[in-house]
């Protein structure tokens, strides 16, 4: 490796993730270093649970709590699906809580949107105002004249519910910029979405996943665990030497976007030399000889060519995959937000895992279990005065009715199409340092009559608002009940309560719904307390909340395998789709087939996104503590490329797209392909209220080009080229 | 009186006709059948009843059960006209479990 200054090694990588830790758990050294421990005065602290808030994994910590002060979170040891673990970020939620940059009183803009001049109001008259412009674009624009945006949350329930009082049926989430479509592919021929039995497989191939550094519970860890003591394989197919890459058994630099390729050859390859459980494939799928015919022409010969990696390791992997069956699989993934055919390169995934069998089995792919919880059933009121649907309705083929797509929904916007949006509230998601294409949500923002954002931070949305609402940070509220998917590991139930008071004036996001709703003759929607709100989601397991209070955690001790056993798949078929009817019916490809996707020509690059275990986005880059390990973003290049370019290690370089440009430095590196490059997300803010990361590195979302998937509208972030250019000082 | 007859047998049917066509689900306003469902149907259906929603069937299902209403145990008390009859059934049909968008609970 040419250079180090921007990467910490991996035995600190391992040491700041929690990983090495519990690797070494139950060693002679670490039972000595107890003893010592034992030894020391007792720390004068009180000890509260709660779940971690850095990501969306949730992982259970207790907060070392002082004075009314978080000294220190540590992990809590008996939250399985974290396997005991809290990762550098968890560690750093105490600096997110105590970030001098944390948003502290309502904010009324006071200048031109996004000019960053604000005047500090009371809490009542911030609900006033608010309620009375929601009132006004009802009146002027029809409840769907108002757009609701929620990031994952726990509160995010209550943006939902209040959008459905208020008669809007626009409610986006974050997740038509991440995953919708590897969701819409796996529920397309399972039924539902699966997940992974990492800890019991035998042999597994990760293509578009780097889980040892976009880390998910319990998947990141047993990977570990299934490698180390379980003698599981791990093969990588990544345009880029991720971390994950650097500890698989193999690594393929794969020319971005050709996995479909490499599938569909490994599924010629099992079903030409007959490698699959025939009596399993007739009784639990559908489809077969389509398929059969259809990946004839997909031999490893074809993918080699589109996927730069040699036939004949095509073939072997395609042969130890069959062998491993059914404890093999390909890894589903989580993040697929990257080309415009990616719902149906996630198809092609889904279908070489019902090739191995691995379905509801050790090893495989593993149904929802059941955790407990219940819905909480309220009627909202309708509105006939009210335009027909989702103003990105019918745009797309098969959009999540509850997550809509963000990109598509903001075109409409822009385009008053089929009719105005005029009002907008966000709460804890921000598109504008997420979404591709900067300057479109910018444009958006200019759309809007009245904006409310609700935030602990003064993010790049927040700062095109007009009103900016403090909320409370994770260790500070009284959330609902969640139920957690922990694959093998548990079904779980987790909540969160106050482990400290509430810092400054800021207030829940249900508080704030709650004194909306009651403005705007809505209170009896929100008449009632998260402690009732809590009794009735556990109505079905009522000693849920005493166990969590003793343990921070309620495991259900439900099914892991054979839950299919007797059971129809939730597919018009019944059966495990290979080849979707569906789709055939509305006319879509009921098999995924390839289209080679265009290679950038010799002046420039393809820009693919990614994760560093470090970073969640624009929610972390600005945090104090993780900025001291991750000070700034560099854009990856290729040697080869740098040389050709005449760019040094650290030379400050420009990137440019159709979307925009951006300035950063680059970092000379063998670890990525040399038709690629590669830059972190979540930097150069443009709040000056996140002082870490205003005016730091580049923004990847002003360069990125906004193309979506063409069945779910999930952003394809991986379909923009660039030039890269030498800045001269 | 033969033409009287005629004429009513085709009065009548063109009645059944007219009954059957109305009786045609699918195709209806499935977001006011997800109000109509919660204010007709979940008082009985949503805390005891299984907790009926439309993730309970697959959508041949919802089909074939609101092919003969009067197998529905409950049908004779409904007070919803056909064309809110048909907005539920469309909610229903539309997140079925085997739909592209199953329903959540809420």
């Amino acid at each position: 490796m040419p250079d180090t200054r921007h990467t910490l090694s991996r035995r600190d990588f391992f040491k700041a993730s929690g990983l090495f830790a519990a690797g070494a758990a139950g060693g002679a050294a670490l039972l000595g270093g107890l003893r010592r421990a034992q030894a020391a005065p007792a720390p004068q602290w009180e000890s509260k649970f709660s779940a971690c808030d850095m990501c969306f994994n949730k992982c259970g910590l207790i907060a070392r709590v002082e004075d009314g002060v978080v000294k220190k979170l540590d992990p809590n040891p008996k939250f399985l699906k974290s396997r005991g673990m809290l990762c550098a970020r968890g560690n750093a939620g105490v600096a997110q809580v105590y970030d001098p940059d944390r948003l502290k009183y309502p904010l009324l803009r006071a200048g031109g949107r996004g000019e960053g001049k604000w005047k500090r109001i009371p809490w009542d008259e911030a609900l006033d105002m608010a309620a009375q412009k929601m009132k006004e674009v009802r009146e002027k624009y029809l409840p769907c004249g108002h757009l609701f945006s929620a990031g994952t949350d726990l509160h995010s329930q209550f943006v939902g519910r209040f959008a459905e009082v208020y008669g809007s049926f626009n409610v986006t989430s974050h997740e038509s910029l991440c995953l919708v479509s590897n969701n819409r592919a796996f529920l397309d021929t399972y039924g539902e979405v699966p997940f992974a039995d990492v800890l019991n497989s035998k042999y597994i191939v990760m293509a578009g996943a780097n889980r040892f550094e976009a880390l998910v519970t319990p998947d990141s860890m047993d990977l570990m665990t299934a490698m180390r003591e379980n003698g599981c394989k791990l093969v990588v197919l990544d345009p880029r030497y991720t971390k994950t890459a650097a500890l698989a058994d193999e690594w393929h630099p794969v020319r971005p976007g050709t996995d479909m390729a490499f599938m569909l050859a490994l599924a010629h390859v099992i079903i030409t030399e007959k490698l699959y459980d025939p009596e399993w494939i007739e009784q639990k799928t559908y489809g077969i000889e389509q398929l059969a015919e259809h990946v004839k022409p997909y031999t490893p010969e074809f993918a080699a060519d589109e996927c730069g990696i040699p036939a004949g390791d095509i073939a072997r992997i395609a042969r130890e995959l069959a062998a491993a069956a059914p404890a093999s699989m390909i890894y589903p993934g989580r993040r697929s937000s990257d080309y415009e055919d990616s719902t149906q390169i996630r198809r092609a995934f889904a279908i070489v895992n019902a090739l191995l069998g691995n379905w509801d089995r050790p090893g495989g792919l593993l149904a929802a279990r059941a955790v407990g919880l219940k819905g909480v059933p309220f009627d909202a009121p309708w509105y006939d005065e009210n335009h027909e649907d989702r103003i990105d309705a019918g745009k797309v083929p098969m959009m999540f009715e509850h997550e809509g797509s963000f990109l598509v929904t903001r075109d409409c916007v822009l385009a008053e199409d089929p009719y105005p949006i005029k009002g907008w509230l966000v709460y804890k998601t921000n598109p504008m340092g997420t979404a591709p294409n900067r300057k479109k949500t910018i444009e958006m923002m200019h759309k809007m009559d009245f904006v409310t954002v609700i935030d602990i931070a003064m993010s790049d949305t927040a700062w095109f608002a007009d009103l900016v609402l403090p909320s409370q940070s994770y260790l500070e509220r009284e959330d609902p009940c969640s139920g957690l998917q922990g694959s093998v590991a548990c079904a779980c139930v987790v909540k969160r309560d106050p482990v400290i008071a509430p810092l400054y004036e800021s207030r829940s996001c249900f508080d704030i719904m709650k004194g909306l709703a009651n403005r705007l003759e809505l209170g009896e929607y929100f008449d009632f307390t998260i402690d009732e709100y809590r009794q009735k989601q556990t109505r079905d397991i009522p000693e849920a909340l005493k166990v969590m209070d003793r343990d921070g955690v309620y495991y259900n001790p439900s099914k892991v395998y054979g839950i299919y056993d007797g059971k129809i798949y939730k597919t018009l078929s019944q059966k495990i789709e290979l080849y979707n009817q569906r789709y055939e019916q509305m006319g879509l490809d009921p098999l995924p087939r390839y289209t080679a996707p265009t290679r950038p020509d010799k002046s420039r690059f393809r820009l693919i996104i990614g994760r560093n275990a470090l970073v969640t986005q624009t929610s972390t880059a600005n945090n104090p503590l993780l900025h001291q390990l991750v000070p700034t973003n560099t854009l990856w290049i290729n040697p080869d490329s740098a040389r050709s370019l005449g760019i040094a290690d650290g030379d400050l370089v420009q990137v440019a797209s159709g979307a925009g440009s951006q300035e950063l430095r680059a970092e000379v590196t063998d670890r990525i392909r040399s038709d690629t490059v590669y830059m972190l997300s979540g930097f150069n803010t443009l709040s000056t209220m996140q002082h870490l990361s205003h005016g730091n590195g580049a923004s990847i979302n002003d360069i990125l080009e906004d193309d979506y998937d063409a069945i779910t509208g999930n952003a394809s972030m991986h379909t923009t080229f660039v030039s890269v250019t030498r800045k001269v000082a | 009186m033969h033409r009287k007859l005629t004429l009513i047998v085709a009065t009548i049917l063109m009645a059944v006709f007219t009954v059957s066509m109305a009786f045609a689900m699918g195709g209806g306003n499935a977001r006011k059948g997800k109000f109509l469902y919660r204010k007709n149907c979940r008082s009985c259906h949503g805390a005891t009843a299984s907790d009926l929603s439309p993730a309970s069937k697959t959508q041949a299902e919802w089909t074939a059960t609101f092919s003969d209403k009067s197998k529905i145990k409950c049908s004779g008390e409904w007070t919803v006209t056909d064309q809110e009859l048909n907005d539920i059934f469309s909610y229903l049909h539309d997140y079925a479990k085997d739909s592209p968008s199953p329903a959540k609970c809420s």
